[in-house]
């Protein structure tokens, strides 16, 4: 059973009875543990699939299979225990709290969980200690570089322990050094522990750090293709 | 998401702007500043008017000439000539007021008392030596006139404290000679001072009725008769009999047409309670309405603050925050930011009415008492938390409805 699981999935915006169509008919599935980069050029759809697919938005027709549940019977507070719970989120402009140390920050979606407080702690230590942050703990994340910034939010993405990481962009806004360790701390976390992640992006050598990659254009899979031949990153220099 | 994790997350909310949440809050401090201050001295003038009347003895009952005064216009009816000394005699037959101890004629006008060359302007009271019992007057010397003083209309006067010190200083004043309206009048009896009661004594001149009718004040009428009831019970027979004994002495057979009123300790109380309560509750709600101006700005700062933070509303959505999480942390913001105001307002309004309090009994002879109005105190509280949950929702609402997409996207 694919963790996730689209087919013919339509979203079409509607605004001032102005009708935009953004999706046109997408299909594909998703299994436990893959790292999947799904590409577009501006406009293409990407993001709006995101949406859908992290439960931030609903879709026009279609279906997707979540868990083999259908995401649309899912309503408000419905959609937000799931992102709770099973999603997490990495965004390019890393969207942290500012005036918050790094523990606050990657302890924030615990507020919002079931998860009893006595675990808290351990669990905000330990997404810390994840991403290589354990010394920076305590830190104003004013104080931290962009890389940083990123990882913080990785954790704060883990803390739940989520069924699938979403990254919108994540090096967008690093430059390539500071976007390549955001990028290795992905892929080992996918590596080594196994997390379901998708990418977004619009960069091939950031889209090549995932096993495969979806292309997306028009609002239609373009293309959907294993990659032969992963990129590493290793002190900050990319070796193919 | 735990209460009291919405509280630190409001709490934060607010720390980030500490000078704005102070000035947001302002509006709200003086509003309940204000109705605090108001409720504070509304009831400390009401203890003051009401220990005046109790001043007056529990059993005590007044009645007066003419119609009792019910408004400014009413004012010249106090100085009506209809009781008369017929009147007091019915009064004082047993039969007619069964349930009456005492009968005592007043009457009073102002006059200046001289001793050597010192002139001071006084209150004239022509009284019975019933007086001494109604009012239980403490003597600090001498003592009260007779009822054979009354006969022979005696020129003895009884003076009160502050008399005595503006006109004899230190020296005895018993048996020396006063002048006042052209008489000499030998002072028998000094009283110790008594404050602010019903009747002003320690201004005042005590003389036998008879006397000042004839001579000092020119008139065949009397003011008031001071009456006492057998006890507390039978005050309202009382005045009752007292009622029917003036009407069938003046021919009167409607009662709503009296040349006269009946005044009890309870019945004034009452109404002057009623008087200060009404003026207490209107300045009151003349001070609530800064209130509302101050629940208006909360609200304009809450919705530029959502605005703000609309970014921050996207990211806790897409991390699990439901519309009631974010409804409820800025719920909470504008419920804390009003009654931090209230509880800042009750303290600064509580320092003031005690500030005034203490300049009134320092300086003025008035015995002001300082009372803090526990039930205000909870109102304004109430109050300043119901406006920041009134004037807060609309904000919080456009919060919580933020859609998680186009909060992220904002810029």
């Amino acid at each position: 059973m694919p963790l996730i699981e689209i087919k013919n999935l339509t979203k079409v915006y509607v605004n001032d009875e102005v009708e935009t169509p953004v999706l046109h008919g997408v299909s594909f599935s998703i299994n436990r543990g893959e790292f999947v980069a799904i590409m577009g050029p501006s406009g293409s759809g990407k993001s709006t699939l995101l949406h859908v697919l992290g439960f931030l938005d609903g879709y026009t027709d279609g279906s997707y299979l979540f868990e083999d549940k259908e995401a649309s019977t899912y309503e408000g507070d419905a959609m937000a225990h799931i992102r709770n719970k099973k999603l997490g989120f990495i965004f390019q402009s890393f969207n942290l709290l500012a005036h918050a140390s790094v523990f606050e920050n990657v302890k924030l979606p615990l507020f919002y969980s079931d998860i009893p407080e006595s675990e808290w702690s351990k669990l905000v230590t330990d997404a810390i200690e994840a991403v290589g942050l354990t010394h920076r703990t305590d830190f104003d994340v004013t104080r931290l570089s962009g890389g940083e910034k990123q990882r913080v939010a990785i954790a704060r993405a883990l803390v739940c322990s989520p069924e699938v990481i979403f990254a919108d962009e994540p090096t967008g806004n690093l430059d390539s050094k500071s976007g390549g360790g955001v990028m290795q701390t992905l892929q080992d976390l996918n590596e080594k522990h196994g997390h379901t992640i998708i990418l977004i992006t619009h960069e091939t050598y950031t889209a090549e750090h995932a096993r495969r990659i979806i292309r997306i254009k028009d609002g239609l899979v373009e293309s959907d293709t294993e990659v032969s031949e992963r990129r590493h990153t290793n002190g900050g220099i990319l070796i193919k | 998401m735990k209460f009291k994790h919405s509280l630190k997350t409001a709490y934060r909310g607010l720390e980030q702007n500490r000078a704005r949440s102070f000035l947001t809050i302002l509006g709200i401090v003086i509003g309940v500043t204000a109705i605090i201050l108001v409720m504070s001295l509304g009831q400390g003038a009401q203890a003051l008017i009401l220990d005046q009347v109790k001043g007056m003895g529990t059993r005590t009952i007044i009645v007066g000439g003419g119609r009792e005064p019910k408004g400014p216009s009413d004012a010249g009816q106090i100085f009506n000539d209809s009781l008369k000394k017929r009147d007091l005699e019915l009064l004082e037959r047993r039969e007619n007021t069964p349930s009456v101890k005492y009968v005592m004629p007043l009457i009073f006008g102002a006059a200046g008392a001289s001793y050597q060359s010192d002139t001071y302007n006084l209150t004239i009271f022509g009284a019975s030596p019933l007086m001494e019992k109604i009012f239980d007057m403490p003597f600090r010397s001498g003592g009260m006139f007779t009822d054979e003083d009354i006969r022979a209309r005696a020129k003895y006067v009884i003076i009160g404290n502050k008399v005595k010190t503006q006109l004899f200083g230190a020296d005895d004043a018993i048996g020396q000679v006063i002048k006042m309206k052209g008489y000499n009048f030998r002072v028998i009896g000094v009283l110790t001072e008594q404050g602010q009661s019903a009747f002003n004594f320690d201004e005042a001149a005590i003389i036998p009725y008879t006397t000042a009718q004839d001579y000092v004040l020119g008139i065949k009428y009397f003011n008031r008769f001071v009456i006492e009831a057998v006890s507390d019970e039978l005050v309202p027979s009382a005045s009752e009999e007292v009622s029917l004994t003036l009407r069938e002495s003046h021919n009167i057979t409607d009662p709503t047409k009296d040349d006269f009123f009946v005044i009890t300790q309870v019945s004034l109380a009452n109404s002057l309670s009623s008087i200060t309560s009404v003026l207490t509750i209107f300045l009151a709600a003349v001070a609530a309405i800064s209130l509302i101006v101050g629940g208006i700005g909360i609200m304009n700062i809450m919705l530029v603050s959502v605005t703000e933070r609309t970014k921050e509303i996207g990211l806790r959505k897409a991390l699990g925050a439901t519309y009631k999480n974010i409804l409820t942390q800025f719920l909470l913001e504008a419920v804390m930011l009003t009654g931090l105001g209230g509880i800042i307002g009750i303290l600064l309004g509580a320092f003031f009415s005690w500030a005034i309090a203490t300049g009134i009994t320092q300086f003025t002879s008035i015995a002001w008492t300082f009372s803090f109005p526990v039930s205000a105190a909870i109102l304004g509280l109430g109050v300043s938390g119901a406006i920041g949950l009134i004037f807060g929702l609309y904000p919080a609402r456009t919060a919580a409805h933020k859609s998680p997409i186009d909060a992220l996207r904002y810029e």
